[in-house]
């Protein structure tokens, strides 16, 4: 007779190992048909023994999920005695992204790692990179120019699976609210259709009834709740877009005396969220260790610096879908600390 | 002309800044750190000259980066949601952002607002306004569309002069961005205007002493709305190089630029009692502060490290400024003295 | 002078009403060319009003203007510097930063195309104006930079730029020293000449006589009088002005009394007090229960001086002992506390807090004495204000104006009263009656001799020798940065004084 927690740890550690083949798929996949002669005015990098590599991580701004990736970065890149690697701020300013990136290529960079503030407006350096022979990978926020690989938390799918997830938990019938991005994000829209075609494809039952924008924001998702409450009193759950706002949502819970007949679910896996769900407050999250995230990113750009394989020999962009795991109370208790961030 | 053009301290400051760098960071003194500076920076030295009038006749704009986020995202919704073809785009873009500054103007003048306190809600209001027209929100799918209209795009080119010049044989020479030549000429027109014309000694009788302009019968109101007019209008240049660089624009487009072309501004010797500065020094000082910024990125000193640097910076020229004044206000001027 | 012409600026039955404040009502001005007009009244009589009107500046309740015989419309500065009216002011009314050049054609600088300053035309009519005026000033230095006198010669040059047919002269020679002053008459008179007719406002009764041809007399918002000045004498005109023979009595009480020097203890004593490059080797007492006068040129540095025994500036030679104890203010919250009071030059800039009431600016500097626990007792304060305003015969008498809105001479009455709050054992004074009227300096002086007879010690520096004969007991003469000497007032005659100062030996 299986436990439930060893079920728990089961079905985590089949979803790690599926993960990994992916990865290592992804991996195989992405050296693609090497070999294609460097076209247009990219540089092929032959790199001698004894020369060091430049390596930086732009980020949008200081916050847990780019901090962690940026460790588990360093993670790889350091042990590698030949790759110098900084952290690098964006301070939520495109233009500052834009002179960053500008400052990397003129310093001979040759791996930059990029979460863009906007998909558009860093595509032109994007492709100046290129052309200098500077391989990007972007993380979490895709951009429209293809570049060498991009690494992201499984946004679409995840948000199926939370679909499923929450009407089980609601049984199959009811109101949900989502607590939402500010506009003009794709990871917004990604993770929203997600949802929406989870619920229609696994519980039509399930009427969305408010998807207000929440701006990423802890206080502000209880104000918009609060607000939304008033107006659907007997609303059954909310879907916060990242982990802030479903905590958010949680606080109004716990303050109308609704947990445990109230339903909330977050997307990140914050180690902030995984206690609360430990606790019996948050319901789930998309957990997905974002350590790794960084870790597989440095691995695809060691690879890329060290190998000698020409950024602009890939046929196409090469994209990284991490591994997750829908947390919920059942299972939170198998993510290890070292894994939390 | 008694009007200060920068203080010699500030060039020398910035050579002294450059040779620092070109000794300490790594590949500083190379060609793509200068085109980098300058396609970075051209925009922003544009803004700290606009700044630079409402400061000259004692006022101030916060609400510049405002405008420059409402002039790109009226760029944007022109060509990619009603796709205006490009040549029409460029004055419409202009249009709006001196509109914008007149605005500002309107308010300080006819409703005798401070100049604080009106640029601090219309800082709010343009920012709302771009908000709410922005077409990646009313038109979800255009979040991932680039604008692609020559006229626009093609402000964002790099021109070979080392080709040109056949300088190249000799030294890498960078190639220069199409926004410092913009830059160069929103410099000249201003300083010709500032320092040769009627309205120049009006903006600078008007920011010296109000009463006294009022009393010899200046027009000191329409001065004052010309001057944050010209304030917006910088604000829509800036804007439209910042939409080529980046193919699209984003709400928070130009967010903190005010306090960077203030701090420009101030550094190149603008006085914010008004009454004293040019066109030069902001310049300038906007090219100083992005010279300290690139170089300190490549030695790779931390980021809050590069803003206290700034500040400290900021601090020094306007002490500077000050001690040079008391200076002059101590020593005993020439034709003193009973006869 | 003046030719039975027709006035060049006529103004007829002029009013203005400030809600419940007549400041003007119904006042007839009319000057000639070539006529040397001198407007004079106490503060609150309406002459600033009246100025104000004729440049344009503000506009009135009633009343027209004539220029050249045309009527025109008021309330519009460019419209009366266009028909020729020009104005001196008071207060500076020059951009500092910009150059001399620059503020002589400010607003009206010669265009070519594009509205571009043609600079070369621009020199060439200035350097013409300062041939014909026999001036000599750097034009393209800043203005800010240039000591007051160059900066008044600034703003005459300004005026005659204008090629004005009627120039006003708000207190030209407020700042001037007395070559100054001479050679300002020269202009006016060559002005005359050219027949531009001149509205002379002063509180000097000697330059007036010296230099102007009538006399228009104001007083509590009407005109009283117009003369000749040739048919009239001094006391007729300030009685005129006072309304009463105030003057006059006044001048005769203070020469009764004079007190012999010596009496009563030594409050302070300065010996071979000096700072170096700006004044040296004062040595002084001053006794409890007199009045000392120190007297001298502009730019004799008495100010200085004074400053470094409050505590304002440092000094960096010599001794100051209060009450045989020797001290060394180094602020003025140790020139305070060694029980000094000081009323400084500037009362705009230095002493009050224009736009608080005038309670507010009475208590400011005794708040401490209001204190209950943490907070202050308002009705305290309005009670000490109360007192003071009826003491010292501050007009408007309400504690709650704002001190902006009084005149000259009440401004200075309620400086004076902060510092007397204080009980000062020793009271410095720096020029206290400048551009205060006749009336109001009576009653200041009343206010001196009363702390004197209280005995507070008090040293008052003055430019004014028609004051200084009023009021001291004892007159110090400082040249240069040194005391040539201090005289008893009862023993020493107005020409001598003069001799000093202009550097003679005694």
């Amino acid at each position: 007779m299986t436990t439930d927690r060893s079920k728990g740890r089961r079905d985590f550690l089949k979803a790690v190992a599926i993960g990994s083949t992916a990865v290592a798929g992804a991996a195989a996949g992405m050296f693609g048909t090497p070999g294609l002669p460097a076209t247009g005015f990219g540089v092929t990098r032959a790199r001698a023994e004894g020369t060091r590599y430049r390596m930086a991580f732009i980020q949008w701004q200081p916050h847990t999920v780019p901090a962690a990736w940026s460790k588990g970065i360093e993670e790889v890149l350091t042990p590698q005695q030949v790759i110098d690697y900084e952290l690098l701020d964006g301070q939520n300013k495109v233009e500052v992204q834009v002179s960053l990136m500008d400052t990397l290529i003129s310093q001979g960079a040759s791996v930059i790692f990029l979460q863009p503030i906007d998909s558009v407006a860093l595509a032109p350096s994007i492709a100046k990179a290129k052309r200098a022979g500077i391989s990007v990978i972007t993380l979490n926020i895709d951009a429209t120019e293809p570049h060498a690989s991009h690494v992201e938390m499984n946004h679409y799918y995840g948000a199926m699976d939370i679909a499923k997830a929450m009407g089980d938990a609601m049984g199959g019938k009811g109101k949900v609210a989502i607590l939402n991005a500010p506009p003009g994000i794709i990871i917004r829209d990604q993770r929203t259709n997600g949802f929406v075609e989870g619920m229609k494809q696994h519980h039509p039952g399930i009427q969305i009834v408010a998807d207000q924008v929440a701006d990423w924001d802890r206080k502000k998702a209880q104000d918009v709740l609060n607000t939304i409450l008033a107006a659907n009193p007997d609303l059954g759950g909310a879907y916060g877009v990242n982990d802030s706002m479903a905590l958010g949502a949680v606080d109004v819970a716990k303050e109308k005396g609704l947990l445990g007949k109230f339903v909330v679910f977050g997307n990140d896996g914050e180690t902030a969220a995984l206690e609360s769900i430990e606790a019996g407050e948050l319901t789930g999250t998309q957990y997905t260790d974002v350590y790794q995230q960084g870790r597989l990113a440095a691995a695809a750009a060691t690879v890329l610096a060290t190998g000698g394989v020409e950024a602009g020999a890939f046929a196409q962009q090469s994209r990284l879908l991490m591994p997750y795991v829908i947390a919920t109370k059942a299972n939170a208790g198998s993510i290890q600390p070292s894994q939390r961030w | 002309m008694t009007i200060r053009f920068a203080s010699a301290a500030l060039v020398l400051f910035f050579a002294a800044t450059i040779a620092f760098f070109s000794v300490s960071a790594p590949r500083f003194a190379t060609a793509s750190t200068v085109e980098n500076l300058m396609s970075s920076f051209s925009f922003v030295a544009i803004l700290a000259m606009g700044q630079a009038f409402p400061l000259l006749v004692r006022g101030i704009d916060l609400s510049i980066g405002a405008i420059v986020g409402l002039v790109g995202m009226v760029v944007f919704d022109l060509s990619l949601i009603f796709q205006v073809p490009g040549w029409i785009i460029l004055p419409a873009a202009l249009l709006v952002g001196t509109a914008a500054g007149a605005l500002n103007g309107a308010l300080v003048v006819c409703l005798r607002l401070q100049p604080f306190i009106a640029t601090l809600a219309t800082l709010a209001a343009y920012r709302g306004l771009t908000y709410a027209v922005s077409g990646r929100q009313l038109v979800p799918g255009l979040t991932t569309t680039p604008i692609r209209d020559p006229w626009i795009v093609g402000i964002e080119t790099y021109l070979d002069v080392g080709r040109w010049t056949g300088l190249s044989t000799f030294v890498n020479m960078p190639w220069l961005p199409l926004s410092f030549v913009i830059m160069l000429g929103v410099f000249v027109v201003l300083q010709a205007a500032l320092s040769s014309t009627r309205f120049g000694r009006d903006v600078y009788a008007t920011g010296g002493n109000h009463e006294a302009a009022r009393l010899a019968g200046i027009p000191i109101g329409t001065v004052t709305v010309c001057a944050y007019s010209i304030s917006g209008f910088c604000a829509a240049i800036a804007a439209l190089i910042m939409v080529a660089r980046f193919t699209t624009a984003t709400e928070a487009l130009g967010t903190g630029m005010e306090l960077s072309s203030i701090a420009a501004a101030v550094i190149g010797g603008v006085s914010l009692a008004g009454g004293v500065g040019a066109m030069f020094g902001p310049a300038v000082g906007a090219f100083l502060l992005g010279t300290i910024l690139i170089g300190l990125t490549l030695q790779g000193v931390p980021q809050f490290v590069q803003q206290i640097i700034t500040g400290a910076i900021l601090l020094a020229a306007v002490g500077y400024d000050r001690l040079l004044w008391l200076r002059r206000e101590r020593r005993p001027a020439a034709g003193a003295g009973p006869a | 002078m003046s030719a039975q012409a027709a006035p060049v600026l006529n103004a007829r039955g002029l009013s203005k009403v400030y809600g419940n404040l007549v400041a003007l009502a119904d006042a007839d001005f009319a000057v000639r060319p070539g006529e040397v007009r001198a407007l004079i009244g106490s503060n609150g009589a309406g002459k600033s009003t009246l100025v104000k009107i004729l440049t344009g500046a503000i506009v009135p309740t009633g009343g027209r203007v004539e220029i050249g015989g045309e009527p025109v419309p008021l309330g519009d500065p460019l419209g009366m510097i266009r028909r020729g009216v020009a104005c001196i002011y008071q207060h500076s009314n020059l951009a500092p930063a910009m150059s001399v050049l620059d503020n002589i054609f400010l607003g009206r600088q010669p265009t070519g195309r594009f509205g571009i300053v043609d600079t070369r035309r621009q020199r060439r009519e200035a350097a013409a104006l300062l041939a014909r005026h026999g001036i000599e000033i750097a034009l393209d230095a800043p203005v800010g930079t240039l000591p007051t006198v160059k900066q008044k010669e600034v703003e005459i040059l300004k005026a005659l730029a204008l090629d004005a047919r009627v120039i006003l002269m708000d207190e030209p020679t407020a700042w001037l020293a007395s070559a100054d002053v001479a050679r300002l008459h020269a202009t006016i008179r060559a002005l005359r000449q050219r027949g531009v007719a001149i509205v002379y406002i002063s509180h000097v009764l000697d330059e007036i006589f010296a230099v102007c041809d009538t006399v228009t007399i104001m007083r509590d918002g009407r005109v009283v009088a117009e003369s000749q000045l040739a048919e009239t004498d001094r006391a007729q005109v300030v009685q005129l002005m006072v309304g009463e023979t105030l003057a006059r009595e006044t001048v005769a009480a203070a020469r009764q009394q004079r007190r012999p020097r010596g009496t009563g203890e030594i409050r302070l004593r300065v010996r071979d007090l000096g700072r170096r490059g700006v004044f040296g080797g004062v040595s002084f007492d001053l006794h409890a229960g007199e009045i000392l006068c120190l007297t001298g040129l502009i730019g004799s540095k008495r100010t200085e001086l004074v400053r470094c025994i409050f505590g304002s500036d440092r000094f960096d030679a010599g001794t100051i002992e209060i009450d045989g104890r020797a001290v060394s203010p180094r602020s003025p919250v140790e020139g305070i506390a060694s029980g000094i009071g000081f009323v400084p030059e500037d009362r705009h800039r230095e002493g009050l807090m224009l736009d608080m009431t005038v309670t507010d600016n009475l208590v400011m500097a005794t708040l401490d004495r209001h204190r209950r626990g943490p907070l202050l007792s308002l009705a305290g304060m309005a009670r000490a204000g109360r007192r003071a305003i009826d003491d010292l015969s501050v007009r408007p008498p309400g504690g709650g104006t704002a001190v902006k809105l009084l005149s000259g001479g009440n401004q200075q009455k309620v400086l004076v009263g902060k510092w007397l709050a204080l009980g000062p054992r020793i009271l410095i004074l720096d020029e206290p009656t400048v551009g205060v009227d006749i009336g109001a300096k009576a009653e200041i002086y009343a206010i001196l001799r009363r702390e004197r007879e209280k005995g507070a010690a008090i040293l008052m520096v003055s430019s004014d020798l028609e004051e200084v004969m009023t009021v001291a007991d004892r007159i110090g003469v400082m040249v240069s940065g040194r005391l040539s000497a201090v005289h008893d007032a009862g023993s020493v005659g107005m020409d001598e004084i003069v001799r000093e100062i202009g550097g003679g030996t005694p």
